[in-house]
């Protein structure tokens, strides 16, 4: 096995794909990163068995031939070497010789046959959907917040993706606070999977700036993501997510726009006062024209803040100010629609003009 | 089955690494064997090509030695824990929590309804009905009352005036009298109507110059509803109008139904000639339920949204839900939607201490020098005459109200409240509480005078 690279990609790659491979995996293979070349295609493969990052490494050079070497080495030994020179790594037996320049090593890497295989694909039974990078990155962003890191309920831990009305929407939730991006309007092919949230965070560190679209295929139980060069598969969470569209409500009776920045500062203000009663706070609208955020804490003293704006009915509702915070910074418009009903029901946040992303937060017991 | 896997894992544990066995075979299980199509459950996808490709030889042998027969070896991925099948089944029977949620909320809010949804002419709403109103013996009376207004209305019961804390159900009951009524006579002219629109309709009247129609309106009807006659305002020609309308039809022998918070002498602002008219036929109230009458409520409601609740849960709300019927509703369904939001069952969120549901009327705690002001201040007294030996019998009654109301609101010692209200020893306290405790079973106007006092003190 031998092939040759500018520095720069090889530690691009190697960056990205090692970072799975740094791990506590019990196998310590899974430590190592798979190098294979075959018909001048030059793969290189990490896996922590939940998911597997694969870059296809253009190469000016190379021999067939596989290795595994430890991905952490050989990561941090290619990001020292010079920018700019060439790079040429060969194997012979388990050495793997490492060269650029005045340069040289030799590690000690394992043959591959332990190196577990990558489930691919199936690309004929596979439903496709394609959208730009920034779309995606922005989209999965504003749900994945949402999402929980308990492991006693795995299908939370997920981003759902899911299609309805010929829209391919995702949707989070940790059952305090739900978040839904509608992602692709038009879609023909249906899916319901949930995508572990590392899987989609180690995507969205994989996305380099000169990027532009995103294929995203699914089949039974695995997801593909693919970008540029890289290629990442991830198992899917083999649960039902909760049906949360009914858990949006749909006629709230109390309805504001606020200017999103100005209840960022609001909510920021009220709190520094909320801390000692777990972040509780009180938003009101108050007929006709005030939105009241309130805070008391008994020992430093209490917090009112008003924003004006048109209010048609009265309420008030308790809410957890840093999921609050979490929505309004995942929302993008100036203005922002605020919507509530009572205080069993959630509230409602949206964009004033877009309808594609809706948060909602379940009220605090008054 | 079980035992199978576990011998063959453990032969498998000798052949291989243990870092191999702990990565590959840890979270397996068997699914069947049936047939000698040996299938295995594994952890996800990842894993299903290395053990075909790498172990497939080695599970097969294990197997075989232990007298499995295995023609094919097929390895799955199951769902990775057990489902928590409950709190979600309450979801997908019925039709959706939020469904539910709004139609608890309009039952919450009947006060709007007359205005956001007239079903008809009648000003009734058809969700109201008698088979959903659950009778217990804080209600029994004015159920009775109101089955026999239903089956024969205008004659025993007529004014049929009902009064009862919010929350009680006195607008359901009323409303459901009228949509009987409507059921067995669809000819029946019945009109419903919190007082508050009855004065914006009849201000309309006057001012478009057809104050004589909405006269004649009503005095067309077979049965006429009023809620909420507390709201009644004092002013001379409104409730002049209404005092004419109300003889026109009684008059006629037409039902008039009244349902207020409180008893129409109670109310500072009613004429003296109407309140006492409008309690010709007696008064009928709506107590806070029992505890069982509570559970018997939530198990109706559990039933009618078809949701699957643990008894134990319902019996913790019931037990700490002290305020009214739509406040214990109002907790309910909380608890459902949490129960669906969070996949634990009612119970399960109740014993981890997710759901807070304490709902008393006792908001504050209140002091004994409190309640002995408040006693002195309704009977008119200062706190000195309460507090003196005196033994006239307005100050003696107070006096006997402040111990009864220390001893049952504060659960002071007989001794504490000798000392509290300045009388001899614990004999004259514990004289004095079973004086009222025995009055208040036959003396109407004193417990009307303790329930007062308390919502002063707890208002």
């Amino acid at each position: 096995m031998k092939i040759k690279v500018t520095q720069e990609k090889l530690s691009k790659a190697l960056n990205t794909i090692s970072r799975i491979a740094i791990g506590k995996a019990t196998l310590p293979i899974l430590n190592n990163v798979l190098i294979r070349v075959s018909d001048k295609k030059v793969s290189l493969i990490t896996t922590n068995l939940d998911m597997a990052v694969l870059d296809y490494l253009p190469v000016s050079e190379s021999e067939d031939g596989v290795i595994t070497v430890p991905a952490k080495l050989l990561a941090e030994f290619v990001s020292n070497l010079p920018k700019g020179d060439n790079v040429e790594i060969s194997s012979k037996d388990t050495k793997v010789t490492i060269k650029s320049g005045k340069y040289s090593s030799v590690i000690n890497g394992t043959i591959a046959d332990d190196f577990p295989e990558i489930p691919e694909i199936n690309e004929e039974k596979s439903v496709v959907y394609k959208i730009g990078v920034d779309e995606f990155k922005n989209s999965v962003n504003q749900v994945i917040i949402a999402s929980s890191n308990d492991l006693t309920r795995p299908a939370l831990t997920g981003v759902f993706f899911n299609t309805y009305d010929h829209t391919l929407a995702i949707a989070a939730t940790d059952g305090y606070r739900l978040a839904e991006k509608k992602i692709i309007d038009k879609v023909e092919s249906e899916v319901k999977a949930i995508v572990p949230s590392s899987s989609l965070q180690e995507v969205l560190r994989s996305i380099s700036d000169d990027v532009d679209e995103i294929e995203i295929s699914f089949n039974d139980d695995l997801v593909r993501f693919r970008f540029g060069d890289i290629e990442i598969v991830s198992k899917l969470i083999d649960e039902s997510f909760p049906e949360y569209q009914k858990l949006i409500p749909k006629n709230n009776n109390i309805s504001v726009t606020l200017n999103r920045e100005e209840l960022i500062r609001v909510t920021k203000l009220a709190a520094l006062f909320a801390r000692s009663v777990g972040g509780s706070i009180v938003c009101e609208a108050i007929t006709p024209d005030i939105f009241s955020v309130k805070s008391i804490a008994n020992e430093f003293g209490e917090n009112d803040s008003r924003i004006e704006t048109t209010v048609e009915q009265s309420g008030k509702i308790n809410l957890n100010s840093r999921f609050l915070l979490d929505a309004l910074n995942a929302l993008e418009e100036p203005e922002i629609k605020f919507e509530f009903s009572d205080r069993v029901a959630p509230v409602v946040l949206t964009n004033q003009k877009s309808d594609k992303y809706t948060h909602i937060v379940m009220p605090l017991n008054s | 089955m079980y035992d199978v896997w576990k011998n063959a894992l453990a032969e498998i544990e000798q052949q291989i690494s243990s870092a191999n066995y702990s990565t590959w075979f840890q979270d397996t299980s068997l699914i069947s064997t049936k047939d000698g199509n040996v299938r295995v459950n594994v952890k996800n996808t990842f894993y299903i090509k290395q053990l075909q490709n790498r172990y497939y030889d080695i599970i097969k042998k294990a197997l075989e030695n232990n007298n499995i027969q295995v023609n094919s070896l097929t390895f799955e991925v199951q769902a990775t824990t057990k489902h928590r099948v409950r709190p979600r089944e309450i979801i997908r029977n019925s039709t959706s929590i939020s469904n539910h949620l709004d139609d608890i909320r309009s039952n919450l809010k009947p006060r709007n309804i007359s205005n956001s949804q007239p079903t008809s002419d009648t000003g009734l709403n058809p969700k109201y009905t008698l088979d959903t109103f659950i009778v217990g013996s804080n209600n029994d009376l004015a159920f009775s009352a109101a089955k026999s207004i239903i089956d024969s209305p205008g004659t025993r019961y007529n004014p049929f005036f009902l009064y009862g804390g919010p929350g009680l159900g006195k607008t359901h009951l009323v409303q459901a009298i009228g949509n009987e009524l409507i059921k067995r006579n669809p000819n029946y002219r019945i009109f419903y109507t919190p007082i508050s629109h009855f004065y914006s309709d009849f201000i309309d009247s006057i001012q478009n110059g057809k104050g004589k129609e909405f006269n004649r309106k009503f005095q067309k009807l077979d049965c006429l509803i009023i809620d909420d006659f507390q709201l009644i305002v004092n002013k001379e020609k409104s409730q002049e109008e209404f005092f004419n309308i109300f003889n026109d039809l009684y008059q006629l022998n037409k039902q008039i139904i009244v349902t207020s918070d409180r008893l129409p002498n109670q109310i500072k602002t009613v004429d003296e000639r109407l309140a006492s008219r409008l309690t010709w036929a007696g008064a009928f109230d709506l107590q806070l339920p029992k505890f069982e009458d509570k559970c018997a409520i939530l198990r109706a409601k559990a039933e009618q949204i078809g949701a699957d609740i643990e008894p134990e849960a319902i019996e913790y709300i019931a037990e700490n839900v002290n305020t009214n019927i739509r406040d214990l509703e109002g907790e309910f369904s909380t608890i459902l939607l949490m129960s669906e939001v969070r996949g634990l069952t009612p119970l399960e969120l109740i014993q981890n201490g997710s759901v807070n549901v304490n709902r008393t009327s006792k908001l504050r705690p209140i002091s004994p020098k409190q309640i002995i002001d408040k006693v002195a201040k309704y009977y008119n007294l200062s706190t000195t005459e309460l507090k003196s030996k005196s033994r006239v019998a307005n100050i003696m009654l107070a006096r006997q109200v402040a111990m009864y109301l220390l001893s049952k609101e504060l659960n002071l010692s007989t001794n504490k409240v000798a000392l509290e209200v300045n009388v001899k020893d614990h004999t004259t306290v514990m004289h004095g509480i079973k004086k009222i405790d025995n009055n208040l079973k036959l003396n109407f106007n004193l417990r009307d005078q303790i329930e007062d006092i308390k919502e002063h003190l707890y208002g």
